[in-house]
């Protein structure tokens, strides 16, 4: 029970705020059952598994850029000191998060264009990639600066220990959780990728489509398709996001 | 000759002077515990020697050996930070042969030097245990142990008793003080309480504002206090040496 009036308020802007971030979340299976007959009919529709296919893949292939990438930007964004640090760690991290990813699509698409990658299944991963890796690079870059305020790095190198060997058995390991962390978070947001891929890689069954794009290509026409690629995708975000947190979370469940 | 010698020292963060042309040698197999008020410049004085911070003037030389541009790692300076900074993921063991892996001892070179180690530290049985299982004390000593085990050219302790409680305090310091003269090893030794250092010292320097205001032997410094801030900073040990 609330303590006072004022805790009151509080407690009802919370229940305010929960309930429209879960009904959001989950209404999506509430159509479904309301519409479930059509919509089990084109579950497995050819178009709807190409889709399927090229957004888990391409996610997959992100997510592991990113931590490819991330291990080493991240020791480099912790350990070298240099003039703009803070600026660039905002243009890396997060203007991506909050730039329009239309607009990053269209700067593909004039940059990369002409090189032949448009409307490829690469322009996918790079255009998922640019708004996605971040989490991994910002998880990782934090998780770095905890280890070297503790001084673990100072230490390790005092025992004859160089870069290489700081990394791989003092930095990463004590990364794992984070790492995970962040992977599972980008491969989340590669999931839910939509305008920078659409612009950029267009939408190509089997190749380019990734389910986003179908959803907003057929919501129109075809909303049973719409509906059976949006809750199989959520289906599998929520599946996954849960699995890679269990995992980093040292396999117990969230409370 | 000097083991290390520290030449017309340096170092400023922003406007404030930390260490302010400090100068010192240390002898080999001598413990010189640096002793002074907090924010004194002792850790920066440490981190100094040990590499991980550069000095804007002056110069350090190990062994003959200027050292002013070797990384931390080229310059076998073993340090023992506060908190001891005990690998959480690795064990005991694991912790203590850090640096042997790092060297690419054979397995059972490194088993033999871990394990003689751990007999020295009297922490047999425990090789083990993740340091979160370990009391303050064995961490320190198994900190201690890790640092030994490359046989460094300098040891660097920065208040290798403050993080023990008060119970095993006094068992720990005389086992501390047992080992480095065992292992023949020159030391320099963080401590702001006097006690400790007079415990630990072969020599002991006072640091005030960024120099090293006094360096003598306890017996010599307890004798002659170059002024009065050295004397109130070693006054509880003139009312320790009258009670004993």
């Amino acid at each position: 029970m609330p303590k006072d009036n004022f805790e009151l308020i509080i407690y009802a802007l919370s229940f305010i705020f929960i309930a429209y971030m879960l009904v959001s979340l989950f209404y999506l299976y509430v159509a479904v059952g309301e519409s479930l007959g059509q919509v089990a009919g084109v579950l497995l529709d050819t178009r709807v598994l190409g889709a399927l296919t090229i957004s888990a893949s391409s996610a997959f292939i992100v997510g592991g850029l990113a931590v490819a990438v991330s291990v080493p930007v991240a020791y480099f964004m912790t350990f070298k000191q240099f003039k703009g640090k803070e600026t660039l760690e905002i243009l890396l991290v997060d203007m991506p998060q909050t730039f329009p990813p239309v607009t990053e699509g269209l700067v593909y698409l004039l940059m990369l264009g002409r090189f032949g990658l448009a409307y490829t299944f690469a322009a996918v991963i790079i255009a998922k990639f640019y708004v996605a890796a971040p989490f991994t690079l910002s998880f990782l870059t934090r998780r770095y600066r905890e280890i070297a305020g503790t001084g673990y790095d100072v230490v390790a190198r005092s025992l004859g220990a160089d870069t290489k060997h700081l990394l791989n058995w003092v930095i990463l390991p004590l990364s794992a959780r984070d790492l995970l962390a962040g992977f599972s978070l980008t491969w989340a947001r590669a999931m839910g990728e939509l305008a920078a891929t659409l612009i950029f890689a267009g939408a190509v069954p089997w190749r380019t489509e990734i389910i986003p794009t179908l959803v907003y290509l057929t919501s129109k026409d075809a909303p049973a398709i719409a509906m059976a690629a949006s809750v199989i995708a959520e289906t599998l975000s929520i599946g996954a996001l849960l699995s890679f947190r269990w995992i980093a979370g040292g396999r117990k469940w969230l409370t | 000759m000097a083991h290390l010698r520290v030449e017309g020292l340096f170092k400023s963060y922003d406007t404030r002077k930390v260490i302010d042309n400090l100068s010192l040698s240390v002898n080999a197999h001598e413990t010189l515990v640096i002793m002074g008020a907090s924010g004194c410049g002792k850790t920066t004085l440490l981190l100094l020697i040990l590499g991980a911070i550069r000095p804007d003037k002056g110069i350090i030389i190990i062994k003959d050996k200027i050292v002013n541009d070797l990384p931390i790692e080229k310059r076998e300076v073993s340090y023992v930070p506060q908190d001891f900074s005990l690998f959480p993921h690795l064990t005991v063991y694991g912790n203590i042969s850090f640096g042997l892996r790092v060297r690419n001892y054979e397995e059972k070179e490194k088993d033999r030097i871990v394990h003689s180690l751990l007999e020295a530290i009297d922490l047999r049985g425990l090789s083990e245990r993740k340091p979160n299982e370990l009391s303050g004390g064995q961490k320190q000593r198994v900190a201690l142990a890790r640092a030994l085990a490359v046989c460094p050219s300098l040891l660097l302790l920065d208040e290798p008793l403050s993080s023990v409680d008060e119970a095993t305090k006094e068992d720990v310091k005389k086992n501390l003080r047992k080992t480095l003269i065992e292992m023949k090893v020159t030391t320099i030794c963080v401590a702001h309480d006097p006690e400790d250092a007079f415990a630990l010292g072969d020599r002991i320097a006072v640091m005030h504002g960024g120099r090293i205001v006094q360096c003598d032997t306890p017996s010599r410094l307890l004798a002659e206090p170059k002024d009065n801030m050295v004397r109130r900073l070693i006054a509880p040990m003139y009312v320790l040496s009258k009670n004993h």
